[in-house]
Order: C-alpha cells, then structure tokens, then sequence
C-alpha cells in the first residue's frame, strides 16, 4: 500500500466514525426527560405559549426525535449547525466567535509540554536511576495526581490574589488603553501564563511517562548497540537512532489524547473566564440549549478525529512498516 | 503400559500449581519490596477506613454547626466552613462518596470492558472487528464533554447518573487491554490442550484465559479508579454535580466562593483528592511491577 491509499482509506473511514459519534451525542442529549424548550423559557418569567408553540414547529421539536436527528444530519450536510435556544443567533458564528481563544491556549500548553517532555523524558531515560531520573520521575507522579481545577484554583489564590503577579482572569485587561501593540501584546501573554503553566503542568506529567518508557525500551535495542559499536557519537546515537523511533508511540497519543487535552481546557477555561470552548460549553448546558450543544460537540468531535488522522499520518510517515498492516 | 523411565519422567515433569493464597503472598512479597508501593497501599487503606467509620472518627457530626469560617485551629484542625460546619468532619464524610464514585464506576468500566475485551480477543474475525471500532470512537471522546452533554439535561443529577454516564463511556481502555491479552493467550499451549480435550469456548475463556489475564486487568481498575474520583469533582465543580452527595468536588465547589479569604476552605478537600490520587498510582505503580504487567506495546 502506497501512503497514498493509506491516507485515502484512513480519511474515508473518518465519515462513518462521524455519524456514529453524531448518533451518540444526540441520544445522550434527549436522555433527559423534559421539554426541549427549557432552554428558550430559560431565565424569563414569562413567554407567550403560542410563540412556544410557533418555535416548536418551526424548529421541528413536535417530530418524533428518530425524525428530529435525519433533520439534524440534513441541516449538518448543507453546513448549517442551526441557531441557538438561548439567544437566536447561528451555533455556527457562536462558535466561530470562540474556538480561536482554545486553540491558542492548547496549541501553547502542547508545544510547551512536548519541548519538556521529551528533553526530561530523555535524560531520565539515558540516566536511568540517577537522581535527575528519580526527581523527574516523582515530579510527574505529583503531576497527574493532582486534580487540575484544585492546582488551578490554589495558583490563583497564591499567585494572582496574594502575590499578585498575573492577573486573575480573562485575555486581556479592560479598561485600559495600551500605548503599543507590544504593550497589549504584553498584557496579553500575562493574562496567558497561569492557565497554559496549568495545563502544561498536568499534560507534561503524561507525557514524560509516555518518552521515558518508550526511550528506555529503545536503549535496550540491538540496533542501538550496534550503532555504538560502529562508533558513532552517543549524542548521535541517542538523537537520532533512538529519539526518532522512541516517539512513535508519543505521536499515536498525543493524537488519541486530543480529547483529553480538550477537557483539561474546558475546565481551565472555565476557572480563568477564558472566552473560549470549554467555558461556552459550561455555559450552554447551563442554559440546556440544544442545538448549541450537538453543534460545539460535533465541533469537538471533527477537531479530535483530524488530530487522530495526523497522528496516523505521521506514524505511517515515521514507520513505512504500518502501511502494510 | 507404562514403562519406567515413562513414569519417572511423568514425576519430574509433575507440575507444581501454587495455591491461589500462596500467589497472593507472592505478589504480596514483591510488593513489600517498593516503598512507593507500600506507601500507596497505605494511603488506599488510610483513606478506605476514613471512609468505613467515618461516623467513628469524625470529631463532629456532619450537620453541625457552628461559628462560620473559623481558621483551622486544635477544635477544628481543617477549620470550619461557610456554613459553620467542621471541614475535618466533612472531608471524612466527603471520602464515602468520592470512593464510592471511583470504585464503582470503575466496576462498571470492567464489566463492559471485559465482556467486550473478551468477546472481540477470543473470537476475533467480523465481531472483533465492530466491538474494535465501536471502542476506539468512544476513545476518542473526551469524557468530560459527553459527561456535560449527558449530566447537563437532567434536572435532577444524582451520583448515581454520574457513576452510570462514567462507566458507560470509561471502558474503551480496559477493553483494548483485555483483547490484547485473548490474542495473545488464545494462541498459547494450554488453551490448545483445553480445545483438544474438547472444552466450551466459555470454559476456555472464563478457567484458562481469563485468570491469566487478571493482572493487567487489575492494575488498568486500580489506575483507573482515581481519574473517575477527578471526572466527578470536576464535573461538580463546574456545576453539573450532585450537590445532595457532599464528595470532595462539592465542597471544593460550595467553598469557591470563600477561597479568596479562607484559604483551608479549598486546600484540604483539594489535598485529599491529591493524596487519595497519589495513593492508587502509586500502589498501582507497584502493582504493576509486582505481577510484571506490560503496559502499553
């Protein structure tokens, strides 16, 4: 199989995933008994039951709900996510509005925690049962045992509210006017380090696991020892014989632990008033819109399976021998 | 008729089969072996008996009440919370729910996970191949999201829905290990032999396959058990908990507010969970080693 067709067929594959996982999250959404339209009466004392029944109809809500998710599928197929419960306005401009905050902030916390994780993942693994690997290897035990909105909340009582070193929420300081870009810029990075230093701190904790492991599994290979025999440098047997193929199970993780990552966000984004995703996710289930709902989750979803295509087409690019299978 | 020398070799080849008490022992010895395991074992004991006789250990009742946000101090070691109540009482109690969240998600992630782990590893061929693709779509997932979609529409969240919602989408993991193992332990002698002397494919996978894939199995729920503790907790706190079930999330989530001027109002719920956390992977850590489970290919 050339990469070509293993592209072409791992792509196709992604459709029927798509629609299973759309099946799923809808089911999960009319779970719950009650009216679809709580989201509509939500936090208004009055509202005309004619107009209720109006919206009813006009959004499909009096169709049978087998009928209402082929109306869904339809509406997805023409790009059309439909409008919002609470607020009227189109799922997919409210959404727009608010996926670039997340990426930036996962985009950082996971460029941030590979640098860190492989550069300690390799000296605990060339330095097995030194201190730095003892050290490295406790650091990341605290790391993921500790829950991440608890460490989130404790930064920001200690370094926003008692320090008072970055400040306590949001992407930049209102109110003011800055006399440079560089100085918004500035203010805005601030605004950055808590939630992105968060985020690293648990993912970066996975991950060492993941290089360390992996890396010392590696060392063990007889093609290292040969290529120590044949003399070469150990800087350059252990960058690149070693390295090289000691992150190939990193790149399938790092692409099946997107949605991790994702709900680690959320939850950051939530406590630091970040305005993206996550915090509009919390907050549209607070207002149990649906259409709001199935739209942000197919998002998510359509996010987690590209970055799982990737992930596949970087291993097969790294490994030829998977093109095969 | 059997020879001597036939009879000799079938003494010498006479397998030894410990008891199951004297492989319990065994893994026992290894484990004394791991400070870090023996640690964590501690921490899991320390915490299952907090639990246990919470009504025994716990200084104060958990609906009483006194001066509001008191600063930890001999009468109230954790300190007391917005509502007077003592945060040492609480948090004990909070222990109840917040293992019971764990181990019993954690029973329903095995249960689903090994009946598909099993099925799909043993049989192999078209079944293998759905339960496969049905497993790595709900990997995908981030729980978290589906945890919000589903929890968020019900007017009333019990624990209980919370559990279920975590199980349900939380196998995927346990199963993809569970049908490694059947690959490989079906292909092996003795479930050969097993066939030949004419066994039920369920007698094979339930006598000879399954006790053999036990290890991993155990180790994966001992990991396993404290992300659930954290999914609960944050779902709480992010407002889509049970607020009648007072677990660790919710007093994390009642004592936001306060944080700002009452430090301990949030530190000693949020320790706990570290230190429970720590405990299971620490202990599953050692676990891990002492029944020499590959994790991960």
């Amino acid at each position: 199989m050339t990469l070509r067709t293993y592209i072409i067929r791992r792509s196709i594959v992604i459709i029927p995933t798509f629609f299973f996982i759309s099946l799923i999250i809808f089911t999960l959404l009319h779970l719950a008994p009650g009216d679809p339209l709580r989201g509509v009466t939500f936090g208004r004392s009055k509202i005309d039951p004619e107009m209720l029944e109006e919206l009813r109809s006009r959004w499909g809500l009096d169709q049978p709900i087998p009928v209402q998710y082929f109306i869904w599928v339809g509406r997805f197929l023409q790009g059309d996510l439909g409008y919002s419960f609470h607020n009227q306005r189109p799922v997919s401009a409210l959404i727009s509005e608010r996926i670039t905050p997340t990426l930036e902030l996962m985009l950082a916390a996971e460029v941030l925690s590979v640098a860190i994780a492989v550069i300690l993942g390799v000296i605990a693994a060339v330095k097995h049962y030194s201190i730095s690997d003892a050290l490295a290897s406790l650091g990341a035990l605290v790391g993921y045992s500790t829950p991440n909105f608890w460490i989130a909340l404790m930064a920001i009582l200690v370094f926003a509210l008692q320090l008072r070193w970055f400040p306590t929420s949001g992407t930049i300081t209102l109110g003011i006017t800055f006399s440079s870009p560089f100085h918004a810029l500035l203010d805005h990075l601030e605004h950055l380090v808590l939630p992105v230093s968060i985020l690293v701190l648990g993912w970066t904790a996975y991950l060492f696991r993941m290089v360390r492991s992996s890396m010392l599994e590696v060392l063990g290979q007889d093609y290292i020892t040969t290529a120590r025999a044949k003399g070469l440098r150990e800087r350059v047997v252990i960058y690149k014989h070693a390295l090289r193929n000691a992150l190939l199970p990193v790149i399938t993780y790092e692409g099946i632990s997107i949605g991790y990552l994702f709900g680690g966000a959320a939850t950051i984004e939530y406590i630091f008033a970040w305005p993206g995703l996550g915090q509009f996710m919390v907050d549209y289930a607070n207002y149990r819109d649906y259409p709001t709902l199935m739209g942000l989750s197919m998002i998510i979803a359509i996010m987690v399976l590209l970055a799982n295509l990737s992930a596949d087409i970087a291993y097969a690019i790294a490994d030829p021998r998977i093109r095969y299978e | 008729m059997k020879s001597r020398s036939q009879a000799e070799e079938e003494k010498k080849t006479k397998v030894y089969k410990p008891s199951r008490a004297t492989q319990l022992f065994d893994v026992w010895r290894k484990l004394k072996k791991s400070k870090m395991a023996l640690a964590g074992f501690g921490i899991v004991l320390f915490m299952t008996l907090a639990a246990l006789f919470a009504p025994v250990i716990a200084p104060y009742d958990p609906g009483w009440m006194g001066s509001a946000r008191l600063a930890p101090s001999p009468v109230h070691l954790f300190g007391t919370d917005a509502s007077g109540r003592d945060l040492l009482t609480l948090v004990i109690y909070g222990a109840r729910i917040s293992l019971y969240v764990g181990l019993a998600a954690v029973m329903l992630e095995m249960f689903i996970g090994l009946v598909v782990g099993m099925v799909a590893g043993y049989f192999g061929g078209k079944i293998d191949e759905i339960l496969m693709r049905i497993t790595d779509v709900i990997l995908t997932l981030p729980m978290l999201m589906l945890l919000i979609v589903a929890v968020a529409m019900f007017e009333v969240r019990s624990i209980h829905l919370i559990v279920l919602v975590m199980g349900v989408f939380g196998w995927p993991e346990m199963a993809r290990y569970v049908r490694s193992e059947f690959l490989t332990l079906r292909e092996t002698t003795f479930v050969e032999a097993a066939t030949s002397m004419g066994a039920s494919s369920w007698r094979i996978i339930l006598r000879h396959i399954l006790p053999n894939a036990l290890s991993i199995i155990i180790v994966i729920a001992t990991m396993d058990i404290p992300w659930y503790i954290f999914y609960e907790a944050t779902l709480t706190f992010l407002g889509f908990g049970d607020l009648s079930s007072p677990s660790w999330g919710v007093l994390l989530e009642r004592g936001y507010d306060f944080a700002a001027y009452q430090w301990w109002i949030i530190t000693f719920p949020g320790l706990a969970l570290f230190f429970t956390s720590l405990g299971f992977n620490l202990f599953g850590d050692g676990l891990r080693d002492a029944l020499d489970v590959k994790m991960r290919e």
